[in-house]
């Protein structure tokens, strides 16, 4: 009786080759859902504070957990998706999503690592990098405006990070569970 | 999960990293010179979530509204009275006004005044808003096919909010006063004070470009200017209010957070043609000596006057022909200030 369990597990049938590739999408597609949630034009606070960077996670954690699921480009189009439904200046979270992620890749062992608190702290770190290059980059873009005469306030983008970091255990646990139940069953053989 | 990861595979990326973040700040350039393809972009996708945002605004408004006014319980009482003394000033200021407008109205009649512009108002319900770290903006539910523009000043009852910057065929986005990207010329009243207001993603902008010699009061009220013909003159915004660093803000007479029904300006000022010589009002008052004219047309200036196409049909017929008063100097200097 074990044995022919055991049997069944080990021949349990192999994904067909075009349902594995559209399980690769997954990582792209739950950034660009949470893309699509954080900028869901609505507020629930009364514009007191603003939305998380929600996908900023599914980033961070599939660079650490399949990078080759997570690549560069799908970063790079995770960032453009937040910057065309953000309506923020063109190209600005573009950029910080590819160097985050960069960041993130080369330190990918000292990231991976990290446990429980530690955790959160270390993509605390990662998004406090991405918000930093985006204010950069809006600081830059305002000082080729004419008649700049102030740099873009902090407030606003400390708000988005503290934010982003409350927002960040749960988004992670939805992020983990589609990996663990989707990703890692139909990709755990490549 | 710690050795979960680091048994994980290695990227085997197609993209070298160097050529997406190359791309990454072409983006950034490109998207300063040509931000067309981002602004077609997200109105689409506006544009094709209105139907859904419409429903999901009820049920999250009330929510809003019962979180925006959590603050305000503290502060009933000392605000119930602060607005019976402010209503009853108010009051008393409303008849004032009436009696100001009537004599308005009278002198403009009198003078043949250009009327101010006729303004045609779309009214939109504010179907989204965004504040995010850069940009403060909310969305509507009318647009191009409702003849909204970009430029557009977007006002609720009590003042200005923002004007359009995005349309679509269904939505528009709106730039809020507040926003960092905003910026408009207006005039502080009492004085005439001409300043540019610009925002910095706080909800007080703050007031540049005022001249030194100028001495502005906290309370003095700021509206909008009309230079450069791209919004309407005399819309209420604000009131001055000083940072406490030596510099001015304004405090917004609209509440772009809770507003939720918003009208939007449709605002076109028709060209205006340089006038004759014999139209100009000093002179057709007879305030100034008329060039000699030929025999034929030697009469006064007041068929010039007249024939302006916009004069209002309940203008006096005599007063054409009625001979300058003492204080009709002052006011045929007016113009200037009425044609807006």
């Amino acid at each position: 009786m074990w044995t022919a369990s055991a049997m069944a597990t080990l021949e349990r049938p192999r994904p067909t080759t075009s349902l594995r590739y559209l399980v690769a999408l997954v990582p792209l597609l739950c950034g660009l859902v949470a893309v699509f949630i954080t900028n869901i034009p609505v507020s629930i606070l009364g514009g007191l504070v603003p939305p998380p960077l929600l996908g900023l996670v599914p980033v961070y954690f599939w660079c650490l957990v399949r990078p080759d699921l997570m690549t560069p480009a799908a970063a790079f189009a995770i960032g453009l998706a937040e910057d065309i439904l953000s309506g923020g200046p063109p190209g600005v979270w573009t950029l910080a999503f590819v160097l985050t992620y960069t960041v993130v890749a080369r330190q990918r062992d000292s990231f991976a690592g990290l446990g429980g608190a530690a955790a959160v702290v270390g993509f605390a770190a990662v998004a406090a990098f991405a918000c930093a290059v985006a204010w950069l980059a809006v600081a830059f873009l305002a000082l080729l405006s004419p008649g700049a005469t102030r740099w873009p306030l902090l407030a606003p983008i400390l708000s988005e990070l503290a934010m982003t970091v409350l927002f960040y255990v749960p988004t992670a646990m939805v992020t983990g569970w589609v990996h663990h139940r989707i990703v890692g069953p139909m990709r755990s053989d490549i | 999960m710690a050795n979960a990861w680091k048994i994980a595979r290695r990227s085997n990326a197609q993209f070298p990293l160097v050529i997406v973040i190359a791309l990454a700040i072409v983006l950034v350039l490109l998207g300063r010179a040509q931000s067309g393809l981002f602004d077609r972009a997200r109105v689409q996708v506006t544009d094709w979530m209105a139907p859904v945002l419409e429903k999901v605004r009820a049920p999250v408004q009330g929510f809003d509204r019962w979180i925006g006014s959590i603050g305000d319980i503290f502060s009933v009482y000392q605000e119930n009275l602060r607005l019976k003394d402010e209503n009853a000033r108010l009051r008393q200021w409303r008849n004032v006004a009436v009696v100001l407008q009537g004599r308005v109205g009278r002198y403009q009649a009198m003078l043949h005044a250009v009327p101010d512009p006729k303004m045609n108002a779309v009214l939109a319900r504010v179907i989204g808003r965004a504040s995010r770290p850069f940009l403060q903006t909310m969305i509507l539910d009318a647009g191009r096919s409702s003849h909204v523009a970009p430029g557009q000043a977007v006002v609720d009852p009590r003042g200005m909010i923002g004007r359009v910057y995005l349309a679509g065929e269904r939505t528009s986005w709106v730039i809020l006063l507040s926003d960092l990207n905003s910026r408009i010329p207006v005039t502080i009243a009492p004085g005439n004070v001409q300043a540019i207001m610009s925002g910095d993603n706080t909800a007080t902008p703050v007031l540049e470009m005022v001249s030194r010699l100028v001495t502005l009061h906290p309370g003095d009220q700021v509206t909008s200017s009309g230079d450069g013909g791209l919004l309407p003159a005399g819309l209420p915004i604000g009131t001055v209010m000083s940072d406490g660093k030596g510099g001015w803000r304004v405090a917004l007479l609209a509440d772009a957070a809770s507003s939720q029904d918003v009208e939007i300006l449709n605002f076109a000022k028709p060209p205006e043609a340089p006038p004759a010589t014999a139209q100009l009002p000093a002179e057709a008052a007879g305030l100034k000596p008329q060039p000699p004219l030929p025999p034929a047309s030697s009469g006064t200036a007041t068929p010039a006057i007249s024939a302006k196409p916009s004069t209002p049909s309940s203008a006096p017929a005599p007063a054409t022909a009625a001979p300058p008063q003492p204080d009709a100097g002052a006011a045929a200097g007016e113009p200037a200030d009425v044609d807006r």
